[in-house]
C-alpha cells in the first residue's frame, strides 16, 4: 500500500499507453484509470493540435481519448486552472484530473483561496518542468540554431540541461545555457521558475531519479497527498498500473537535479531583477515600458490571481477610460493587488501585444515582499496578505457605510 | 470525444476586425461561443491579441442579431420567409435590370467578410446581370495603395511581411498609427525598438505610435509629396542614391530628378524645418536596409494614389525593394480588405487582379461560369454610385457595409439611398443603413462560416465555423446561391466555403496553389503561389517588379493641396482616424464591453485654439462644415498642432457629417482625411 511521502518507480501495464506515453505512460495510465473508474467526471490534458508545437487543451470525457493526450509537450505554454474558472464553472459540481506543470499548480491554490475553484473535486497530477518554449519562438530556434526543418521533428524534449529534437534524418541537441544566451529557449518567467517538482499536487511525476533497468521505461512518482495515495492503490488493483519503490540512489539524483534547476532559477532572478535597477530607476523603466500598454486586458484575463468582476482597472474615477497613453494607475492597480500572490506563470508577459515585461515586475516585487512579510504563494491554502474578501460581500459593506473612502473604514481610530 | 456535446472546444481562426490577421481561439461551450483563448502556435501574432480581438467574440451571440428576413411595408420592416425574401430580392433586381440595363445596378461587398462571400458575390453580379458596377469598401481606404503600388511596382500589395521589419536597419512609418489600428502590427515595431532598430514616424498627431519612435516629425496635414520630394532632392544631391538599384531596375528616374529639383525647400508647405528634412533623408539612404510602413494618413486624399508612388519613388530611389528588411508596406485596413480585392470585388478586375477589358480573361470567366457576354467596361465605383441613385443607378445590393455611417458626407449618402427603387441589405445586425433597406437579408458572423481572410501581408488565414447561426440566418454564400437560382445561374452549386474557394482558385493562377490543405497549419500560404508546390512568396519584386517589363517605375510627381483646406470661413484643418476600442461604425465593437472606454465620440483640440475659443476639455462643440455639423465632446490636447483637429470615424451623426466627397481621380478615393471645419462652443458637460 503506497502512502503519502512515498516514492516509487511507476509504468502503464498496457503495452499501448507505455509507448505512446512519457517514460513508460504512467500519467496517462493514471488520467485514464481515474475517468474509467468514475473518480472524476472528465480529464483535462494537453492534446497536440496542427503539430507538436500546437498544444491545446482538452476536455476528455471518454476513457479511450486519454490516449490522445499521451506525452509531453514543452511547447504548451498555457495555464490550465483560469480556463477551468472561466469555462468549467470553476470544478463546483464536476471533477476533474488535470495535469500540471509547477505554474499550474501554484495557480489552482491561488484561484482555490480566493474561491474560485473548488480543489476537492479536482486530481492533480503534477509533472516535474525545466521550463517552456513559446511554439513560434521554438519553430524559429529550431530552424535557425539547430538549422533543421522544423516541420521534421517528431519529437522534442529537454533533458539534463539540453534542448533535444529528434527528427526525419537524426536527433540533435544543444545546451540550453547557450541557446538562452543567443535569445533562444525558455519564457523568461520560466527561467525564473523555483517550482520544478510541484508537491502540492497529489503525485508529482517525472522522469529525473528513474535509474537503473527502469530508466526511461518508468516514470518517478512522488505520493504528495491521501488523494493521489488512493489513485495509484486503485490503478493497481485494476491493473493499470504497476510500481516498485525508487531506488534510494535515484532519490539523491533527483534530489540533486532540483537543486541545480534552483541554482539557475536563483542566477536567473539575479541577472533579470539587477537589471531592473532599483529605486526611482525601477520605477522609471517600469513606468516607460507600462505607458505602452493599450489596455488589451490580456494580462487581467489570464492571471490566476485576478478574477473581480468589476475590476477597479474599469472604474472611470481610477482611470478614464478610452484614453491613451494608458493610465499608469492601470499597472499600480494591478501591482497592488497581485504582487503578493504573484506566481510568476508568465502569461502576462508573453500574451501582452506591446512586449511589456509585465511577470518580470510583478515577480520582481513578490520577491521583495515575501522577503518582507515571508509569505509564499502557491504553495498550500494560506491567505494572502492583502485581505480576502468575499467581493459581493463587501462592496455591499462598504456601499453600507455611505462613504467610498476605505481608509476611514479600517483606519479610524473609533 | 465520443459525446457530441462540446466542453470547451477549441476552434482557431482569425480575427474579424483589423488587416493584421491575428489567429485565435474561439472558445464554445454546448454550441456558444463563450470566449476566446490565445492561440500561441500562430506565427502573426504568437497568442497576443489586442482589445478588439480579445473581445471579438463577444457581439455573436448578441440578442440584436438580425434572426429573420425582413421586407419593408408601409415603411415598417416586417419579418418574411427566406422565400418571400429571396423570391422578392431576384424579382425587383431582374426588373431593374430588365428596364435599366447592367447599369442600374450596383453591389458594395464588405471587406469584413470571407474572401468566399466576396468572390460569389462579384461572380452573381456578373452572371445575373452582366454588370461590373461592383465595388468593395477598399474604395475609401487602401484603394490609393492598389492603384498607386500596381503603377509602380506592378502589383498593388504590400512588398514584405510584418515580422520582417525585424530585419531591417530603419523603419519609416508614415501615416501609420499602428499601435491603435494594427497593434499586433505595431507589436513587430515595438520589438524592433528592443533590438536598437531606430524608428522614425511622420505623422501631424502625436499618437501612441508617435511615442515610441525615436524620432517624430510632426508635418502639416496632407502634405507628403512636398515633403517625400523634398527628402528625395537631398539624396539626389548628396549622391546618397542606389545607382546600381536604380540603373538595373527603374525606369524613368531622369523625371523624378527634374521634378523634385523645384523641392529644395518647401517647409512653407509641409512645416518640417530643412534641416529635420535632411536628417531623416540621409538616415533612410544611409543604412543598408530600410522599410516603409504606411497607412491612411498616405491614402485617404485626392493626391492618395500620387501619395502612394510618391513612397514607391522613395524607396526605389535607395533600393529598398525585394529582400530582407525593405519594402513599402500598407497596413490594410479591414480583416479582408486585401481579399475582397483579391476576389475581384472591383470595377474593372475579376480574382486575381485579371482585368475584364482583356477579351482572353472575360471569354476564360465565361467559360468557367457559364455565361456570355460578361460586360468589358469599367464599372462605377463606390461613392460614384451613390451619386447615381436615382439617376443611372435605380437599385443597390450591400452585402456587409454601412455606407450611412462610413462613407463621406452622411446626409448626402441618406438622400441618395432614399432616391433608389430597390435597396438590398444583407448583414448581422440592423444597421444605420438598414433603415433604407426595401430588404435586410440576415447573414452569418465570422464565427458561423467556414472561409477565408487574407492578411495585409498577403497571407490567406482560415476562418473556421464555431457555431451555427442564430434563428433564421444563413450563411451568405447560401443567400446568393439561392438567389442564382432564382435567376436560372448555372455553377452555383458551391455548398460549401471549399466549394466556393476551388471555384475562385480554378479561375486565379495567381492562387492557384492556395490549397485548404495548405492553410491548416497557422503559416497557411502567402501568395502569389501559383501551383499547389509552390512555398508562396513573402517577398515581392526580389528579382525583378511585377511590372510589364519588369521594370520599377519612378513618376515626377507634384504637391497639390487637398481640395478643400482651411479657410476665413471654415479655419480649422479636420483629420480623421481610428481608435483602438473601436472597429468602424460599431456595429460589432458597440456590443461589446469595450464600448464602455468609448461611448460616444470626441475630437481633439489644441490647447492653443482650445484657449482662444474659452473651450473647456470635455465640454461640448459643434463641428461644422460646408457639408453638414455634429455635436461632439472637446479633448484638449497638444497631440494636435494649432489649426488641426482630430477625430474618430466610429460614430454616426459624428464625423461623416463633415468630410468631403471631392476625388482622387486615379483611384476614386474620397478625401476623408483632410476638409475645413468651424468650431462652436456650447458649454455644458
Amino acid at each position: 500500500m503506497v502512502a503519502k511521502g512515498d516514492m516509487i518507480y511507476a509504468w502503464a501495464k498496457d503495452s499501448e499507453v507505455q509507448k505512446k506515453g512519457e517514460c513508460g505512460g504512467a500519467v496517462t495510465a493514471l488520467l485514464k484509470h481515474a475517468l474509467e473508474s468514475k473518480m472524476v467526471d472528465a480529464v483535462i490534458a494537453i492534446q497536440k493540435g496542427k503539430d507538436l508545437y500546437d498544444a491545446v487543451p482538452t476536455v476528455i470525457t471518454n476513457a479511450d481519448d486519454v490516449i490522445k493526450s499521451a506525452g509531453s509537450l514543452h511547447c504548451g505554454t498555457l495555464l490550465i486552472p483560469k480556463l477551468i474558472k472561466k469555462y468549467l464553472n470553476g470544478a463546483k459540481d464536476k471533477k476533474y484530473a488535470v495535469t500540471c506543470k509547477g505554474c499550474d499548480a501554484m495557480a489552482f491554490y491561488e484561484l482555490a483561496k480566493r474561491n474560485q475553484i473548488n480543489l476537492d473535486n479536482i486530481v492533480m497530477i503534477g509533472v516535474n518542468c525545466g521550463g517552456s518554449v513559446s511554439p513560434v519562438a521554438a519553430r524559429r530556434m529550431i530552424s535557425e540554431k539547430f538549422e533543421v526543418d522544423p516541420d521534421t521533428v517528431h519529437k522534442e524534449e529537454i533533458d539534463k540541461g539540453q534542448f533535444i529534437i529528434e527528427f526525419e534524418g537524426g536527433h540533435k541537441g544543444i545546451k540550453i545555457d547557450e541557446l538562452e544566451e543567443e535569445g533562444y529557449g525558455r519564457r523568461s518567467n520560466c527561467q525564473r521558475c523555483k517550482m520544478k517538482v510541484p508537491r502540492q499536487a497529489d503525485i508529482a511525476a517525472g522522469n529525473w531519479g528513474v535509474i537503473g533497468d527502469k530508466a526511461g521505461k518508468a516514470t518517478f512518482l512522488e505520493i504528495c497527498s491521501e488523494k493521489g495515495a488512493n489513485l495509484i492503490e486503485s490503478a493497481k488493483a485494476k491493473g493499470a498500473l504497476e510500481t516498485e519503490a525508487a531506488n534510494p540512489k535515484g532519490i539523491e539524483i533527483r534530489g540533486k537535479v532540483e537543486n541545480a534547476m534552483f541554482k539557475l532559477g536563483d542566477s536567473c532572478r539575479k541577472r533579470d531583477f539587477e537589471g531592473l535597477g532599483t529605486g526611482k530607476d525601477r520605477l522609471k523603466l517600469i513606468m516607460e515600458e507600462s505607458s505602452k500598454c493599450i489596455k488589451c486586458y490580456a494580462c487581467v484575463e489570464n492571471c490566476p490571481i485576478c478574477y473581480c468582476i468589476e475590476c477597479s482597472t474599469k472604474k472611470p474615477w481610477y482611470i478614464a477610460p478610452g484614453v491613451l497613453p494608458t493610465s499608469f494607475m492601470f499597472h499600480l492597480i494591478r501591482f497592488a493587488h497581485v504582487s503578493d500572490s504573484c506566481v510568476n506563470c508568465g502569461q502576462c508577459e508573453e500574451l501582452c501585444p506591446m512586449e511589456i515585461p509585465n511577470a518580470l515586475f510583478m515577480h520582481s516585487q513578490q520577491t521583495e515582499i515575501e522577503k518582507m512579510f515571508g509569505h509564499v504563494p502557491g504553495r498550500d491554502m494560506s491567505p494572502p496578505i492583502h485581505a480576502l474578501a468575499e467581493e459581493k460581500a463587501e462592496r455591499a459593506r462598504l456601499e453600507a457605510t455611505g462613504t467610498d473612502s476605505i481608509y476611514i473604514n479600517i483606519f479610524d481610530e473609533e | 470525444m465520443s459525446e457530441n456535446t462540446e466542453i470547451m472546444k477549441y476552434v482557431p481562426t482569425t480575427c474579424p476586425y483589423c488587416g493584421v490577421g491575428c489567429g485565435l481561439n474561439l472558445v464554445v461551450n454546448d454550441g456558444k461561443v463563450v470566449g476566446v483563448e490565445a492561440y500561441q502556435r500562430t506565427p502573426v501574432n504568437e497568442g497576443k491579441l489586442c482589445p478588439k480581438g480579445m473581445t471579438c467574440w463577444e457581439h455573436v451571440h448578441s440578442p440584436d442579431r438580425l434572426t429573420t428576413p425582413l421586407i419593408k411595408k408601409d415603411g415598417k420592416h416586417v419579418p418574411a420567409t427566406w422565400d418571400e425574401a429571396l423570391d422578392l430580392v431576384a424579382k425587383k433586381l431582374k426588373e431593374v435590370s430588365d428596364k435599366h440595363g447592367p447599369r442600374g445596378l450596383g453591389f458594395h461587398t464588405s471587406c469584413r467578410t470571407v474572401n468566399e462571400d466576396c468572390y460569389i458575390f462579384q461572380k452573381f453580379a456578373r452572371c445575373a446581370f452582366k454588370t461590373n458596377n461592383v465595388d468593395n469598401c477598399a474604395r475609401i481606404c487602401h484603394g490609393p495603395s492598389v492603384a498607386g503600388l500596381s503603377l509602380s511596382f506592378g502589383s498593388g500589395a504590400a512588398t514584405n511581411g510584418y515580422r520582417d521589419c525585424l530585419n531591417s536597419d530603419l523603419i519609416l512609418m508614415w501615416g501609420s498609427n499602428a499601435m491603435e489600428a494594427h497593434p499586433l502590427a505595431g507589436r513587430r515595431v515595438a520589438e524592433a525598438k528592443k533590438k536598437g532598430i531606430p524608428i522614425i514616424v511622420v505623422d501631424p498627431r502625436k499618437t501612441m505610435t508617435a511615442r515610441i519612435a525615436d524620432t517624430w516629425v510632426r508635418f502639416n496635414p496632407s502634405t507628403h509629396i512636398a515633403l517625400i520630394n523634398s527628402m528625395m532632392y537631398w539624396i539626389i544631391k548628396e549622391g546618397k542614391y542606389d545607382k546600381k538599384f536604380v540603373e538595373e531596375r527603374t525606369e524613368h528616374f531622369e523625371d523624378l530628378k527634374k521634378t523634385v529639383e523645384n523641392y529644395a525647400d518647401c517647409e512653407a508647405i509641409h512645416g518640417v524645418p530643412l534641416a529635420t528634412v535632411k536628417d531623416i533623408a540621409f538616415r533612410y539612404a544611409d543604412v543598408k536596409n530600410a522599410v516603409i510602413i504606411y497607412c491612411l494618413g498616405i491614402t485617404e486624399l485626392t493626391t492618395g494614389t500620387d501619395n502612394v508612388r510618391s513612397l514607391g519613388n522613395l524607396a526605389m530611389l535607395c533600393g529598398n525593394i525585394g529582400r530582407e528588411g525593405v519594402g513599402v508596406n500598407p497596413l490594410r485596413g479591414q480583416n479582408n480588405v486585401q481579399g475582397a480585392c483579391d476576389m475581384g470585388a472591383y470595377p474593372n478586375v475579376y480574382s486575381g487582379y485579371q482585368k475584364c477589358e482583356v477579351p482572353e480573361n472575360r471569354a476564360k470567366m465565361e467559360k468557367a461560369w457559364g455565361v456570355t457576354d460578361l460586360p468589358d467596361w469599367y464599372g462605377v465605383t463606390l461613392t460614384e454610385q451613390i451619386n447615381q441613385c436615382g439617376e443611372e443607378i435605380k437599385a443597390l445590393y450591400m452585402l456587409g457595409i454601412n455606407p450611412a455611417v462610413t462613407y463621406p458626407d452622411s446626409n448626402h449618402v441618406k438622400r441618395q439611398l432614399e432616391k433608389l427603387d430597390f435597396l438590398v441589405v444583407q448583414d448581422i445586425f440592423f444597421t444605420e443603413t438598414c433603415q433604407y433597406a426595401d430588404v435586410i437579408l440576415p447573414g452569418a458572423c465570422f464565427a458561423e462560416k467556414d472561409g477565408t481572410f487574407t492578411s495585409a501581408e498577403r497571407r490567406v488565414n482560415r476562418v473556421r465555423k464555431a457555431v451555427n447561426p442564430p434563428g433564421e440566418a444563413k450563411e451568405d454564400i447560401w443567400i446568393i446561391a439561392e438567389l442564382a437560382k432564382r435567376l436560372g445561374l448555372k455553377t452555383f452549386d458551391l455548398p460549401t466555403g471549399k466549394d466556393v474557394w476551388d471555384d475562385m482558385r480554378a479561375v486565379t493562377p495567381s492562387m492557384f496553389g492556395c490549397l485548404y490543405e495548405r492553410m491548416e497549419k497557422p503559416e497557411s500560404v502567402i501568395w502569389p503561389c501559383p501551383t499547389p508546390e509552390h512555398p508562396g512568396t513573402p517577398i515581392l519584386h526580389r528579382e525583378k517588379f511585377a511590372t510589364a517589363n519588369g521594370k520599377g517605375q519612378f513618376f515626377g510627381l507634384e504637391y497639390r493641396p487637398p481640395a478643400e483646406v482651411a479657410d476665413a470661413e471654415y479655419p480649422f484643418t479636420l483629420m480623421t482616424g481610428r481608435v483602438v476600442f473601436h472597429y468602424h461604425s460599431r456595429t460589432q465593437t458597440g456590443r461589446s464591453d469595450m464600448h464602455r472606454e468609448v461611448p460616444e465620440s470626441y475630437a481633439q483640440i489644441n490647447v492653443e485654439d482650445a484657449e482662444r475659443l474659452k473651450i473647456k476639455d470635455g465640454e461640448r462643440v459643434l463641428l461644422k462644415s460646408r457639408r453638414g455639423e455634429t455635436n461632439t465632446v472637446a479633448r484638449v490636447t497638444d497631440e494636435v498642432a494649432p489649426g488641426v483637429v482630430y477625430m474618430s470615424m466610429h460614430f454616426a451623426e459624428g464625423v461623416n457629417n463633415l468630410t468631403n466627397t471631392a476625388l482622387d481621380p486615379l483611384s476614386k478615393m474620397p478625401e476623408l482625411k483632410h476638409c475645413a471645419i468651424s468650431i462652436e462652443k456650447l458649454g455644458g458637460n
